[in-house]
Parts: C-alpha cells; structure tokens; sequence
C-alpha cells in the first residue's frame, strides 16, 4: 500500500499558512500554532481555478486587439497593440529588448493559461501522468506570472515621461485587460493544489 | 508518534520525518523535488537589519526624481508615485490602482511587516498580533513587484533613447538599492523558524 505515504491518508494536514503538522482530518478545525482554517486540500480548488481560468481567457481577448498605448505627434495618433510595439521594437534594431517584451507578455500569458488549462484536465480526468513533471511545470507557471506585468509598469512609465503638449503617450483599453489577465492568472495559478496531481495517481 | 517529528511536503502531501538541515543545506522533497528548508545563518538578525535598511531606502526611492527627459524643450522628471497619477488623470483608474498596490503600497507594507516581526523577535518581546502579522507578509510576498519594475524602467529607457536623451537622478540609484535590499530580505527570512520563534514566545508568556 503505497498510497498510505500521503499524509492525509494517514491522519494528518498540513496548515497553509504556517506549516505545522497537524493529527486530524476534521475540515473545520483550526490550526493551532496559527488559528488559521485547515484544510487538507485547498478549499474548492478546481472551481475556482477554472472560474479564474475563463475570465482571464476571455479578457486576454480585448488585451490583443485593443491599442495598449496610443502615441500622439502633433496631433496625429499612433494606436499600438502588444504585437505592433513588440515589432516595432524589433524593426528599430532592438532586438534583445523586443524578444524579452514577447517573452513578458504573449508567450508568459498564453502558455500560462494553456498551462493551468492542462493541470486542470490533468486533476480533473485523473490522468496518469508523471507528476513529477507536472509539478515542476506548476512551479515555473507560478513563479514566472508577475513577470507579465513588465508591460504595465512600462506603461506608466512612459505616459508620465512623454507628455509634453506636442507628443504625449496616452494608455489605451487594452492595458487594463491585460493587467486584468495577469492578475487573474496569478490568482488561478495561486488556487490550483498541485496535490491535487498526486492524489489521482495509482502507482507511485 | 508525535505530529512534530513529521512533516508534510506542501505540493505532493508526501508524509516525511521531519528534516533538520544544516545551515547551508537544503532539504527537498524526495517525491515531488519541492524545498522544504533551507535555514539561513542569522535569519532573524539579518532581516531585522535589511528591514531597517530597507525602510530607509524606501523613501529616497519614493520621493527623488528617478529619471528625466527633455522633450521639444519641456523638461520632464518621473518618479514611482507620478507614473501612477498620470494614469489616474488619463482615466485609467484600475491600472493606476493596480500599479500603485504593486511598486508602492506593498513594498512598503512588506518591509514594515518584517521590521515589525524580526524587531519583536530580535528582542524577544511578544505581541498578540505576531500571527495576524506573519499571514499578512504571507500572503503579501508575491504581490510585492519591484524587481519586475526595474525590468520596465529598462525597457521603457531603451524605447525612449530612441525619442531624446535621458538623465537619471539619485531616485533611480536608491531604487536600486532598495531592490537589492528586498531580495535579500526574502531570501534570508526563513519563514519556518520565525513561526517557531513565535510559538515558543507565546508559550514563554502564557501565565
């Protein structure tokens, strides 16, 4: 009987906040170096991960194809979306800096939710998988998500520096969808129990 | 058995004999590979000290121009706070907000939490809201986003190079610091042994 290694199975929970072991299986217990609740698993972890999952999905919709920041030139705009300043960046010969802003903030984004999508199906179908691996990929999706709110700080940046009567950078709808989507996901990532991966597996 | 000499990994709920590390050890899960503990040599002296540190930097952070730029004549100096007030007047309130929480608030939040929990510690004095305070540093610590604004500001810089010439003020160099400082912050608070450091201060007082 392997699956007895996990430590619910054998009585006991761990405190979320705290860390401290505790030798019960009551759900509405408190822990009792913290007084927080314990909870064997996160409460309701796969709705509300799922709940989160969808609106950031479809936020990330707007986020694309709304200008993120509209530049003003002597009364001409510029409308740019996240993909028009990434190319521009990239045709200005800076190239470095434009595959770190694609990295921060098209493939952060959309492989998170594709990401968290997959754990999703994962923990809730039971597949057998290689949790380990899975895991791994919880982590780097947790660590790598606050890293996407590189585009919103820009914006704030660069819309208080150029305003200068003649050329000003003023933000457009998408950037608050987009903080919006990274903020969500963050959440989401936060709220899905990677225990949850090792739960449904039989041969460990 | 007794639920202390057992631990429980927090990603795969694998049941474990409690590690103890030396300090510069590491002890990860066998199963799932996740860190359990990493004890830091004078964890509650040195966040106490980077805390002080910290507060310090943070105002000339705040307050001093970071960077400044001429443009057609008009000359112009940012600093955390006024990127935030630009936002708010174009209407976009929720980014503001959200800007604001990030590079502002919950630094300073944060650096205040630690202070507050490694001073008390540091000077064994017991507080009723130790717990109340170690949740909220808790649940803090993934908000705080300095190091992911200092990536912006380059970005931002390599962009505007392109439109005219910058200068960079004593703001941004005390931003630095203060970045520095907080990494070093998080990576040197060791969060299990405050915890026990606190529930050994509670039992010590109980009458």
């Amino acid at each position: 009987m392997k699956a007895k290694k996990n430590a619910l199975a054998q009585g006991f929970m761990r405190c979320h906040d705290c860390g401290y072991l505790t030798k019960t299986i009551d759900q509405h217990s408190l822990c009792p170096r913290c007084d927080s609740h314990l909870h064997a698993r996160r409460p309701r972890s796969l709705q509300r991960t799922t709940a989160l999952l969808f609106s950031s999905f479809f936020l990330y919709i707007p986020a694309n194809i709304f200008p993120i920041m509209t530049v003003n030139q002597f009364g001409a705009g510029d409308p740019h979306t996240i993909i028009g300043g990434i190319i521009e960046l990239i045709d200005g010969g800076m190239v470095p800096i434009g595959l770190l802003v694609l990295v921060a903030s098209i493939v952060v984004p959309s492989s998170k939710l594709v990401g968290i999508g997959l754990l999703l199906l994962c923990a809730h179908f039971r597949w057998q998988i290689n949790a380990r691996r899975w895991t791994v990929m919880y982590r780097v999706i947790a660590f790598v998500g606050r890293w996407s709110m590189l585009d919103i700080f820009m914006i704030s940046i660069l819309v208080n520096l150029v305003n200068s009567g003649s050329v000003q950078i003023i933000a457009g709808p998408a950037a608050t969808a987009f903080a919006a989507v990274v903020i969500l996901t963050m959440l989401a990532a936060e709220n899905f129990d990677p225990r949850l991966l090792w739960d449904n597996q039989q041969n460990l | 058995m007794h639920s202390t000499h057992y631990d429980a990994c927090p990603e795969c709920d694998l049941l474990l004999r409690a590690a103890q590390p030396n300090i510069g050890e590491k002890a990860h899960c066998p199963r799932c590979g996740f860190l359990l503990s990493r004890p830091r040599k004078q964890s509650i002296e040195r966040t106490f000290a980077l805390s002080i540190a910290g507060f310090i930097s943070f105002f000339p952070a705040n307050l001093l121009p970071m960077m400044g730029i001429t443009l057609l004549g008009n000359a112009n100096t940012g600093i955390l706070m006024s990127g935030v007030i630009a936002l708010f007047n174009e209407g976009m309130i929720a980014v503001a907000i959200v800007v604001f929480l990030a590079s502002i608030l919950f630094p300073l939040l944060h650096i205040c939490l630690s202070l507050l929990i490694s001073g008390h510690l540091y000077f064994n004095r017991p507080h009723r809201h130790l717990i109340k305070w170690m949740h909220c540093m808790h649940h803090l610590d993934e908000w705080v986003m300095l190091e992911v604004y200092m990536l912006s500001i380059i970005v931002a810089c390599v962009k505007l190079m392109a439109l005219a010439p910058l200068e960079f003020g004593w703001g941004l160099y005390a931003f630095i610091a203060l970045i520095i400082i907080t990494t070093l912050l998080s990576s040197n608070l060791d969060e299990a042994l405050f915890w026990q450091r606190i529930d050994q201060l509670g039992k010590e007082n109980q009458p």
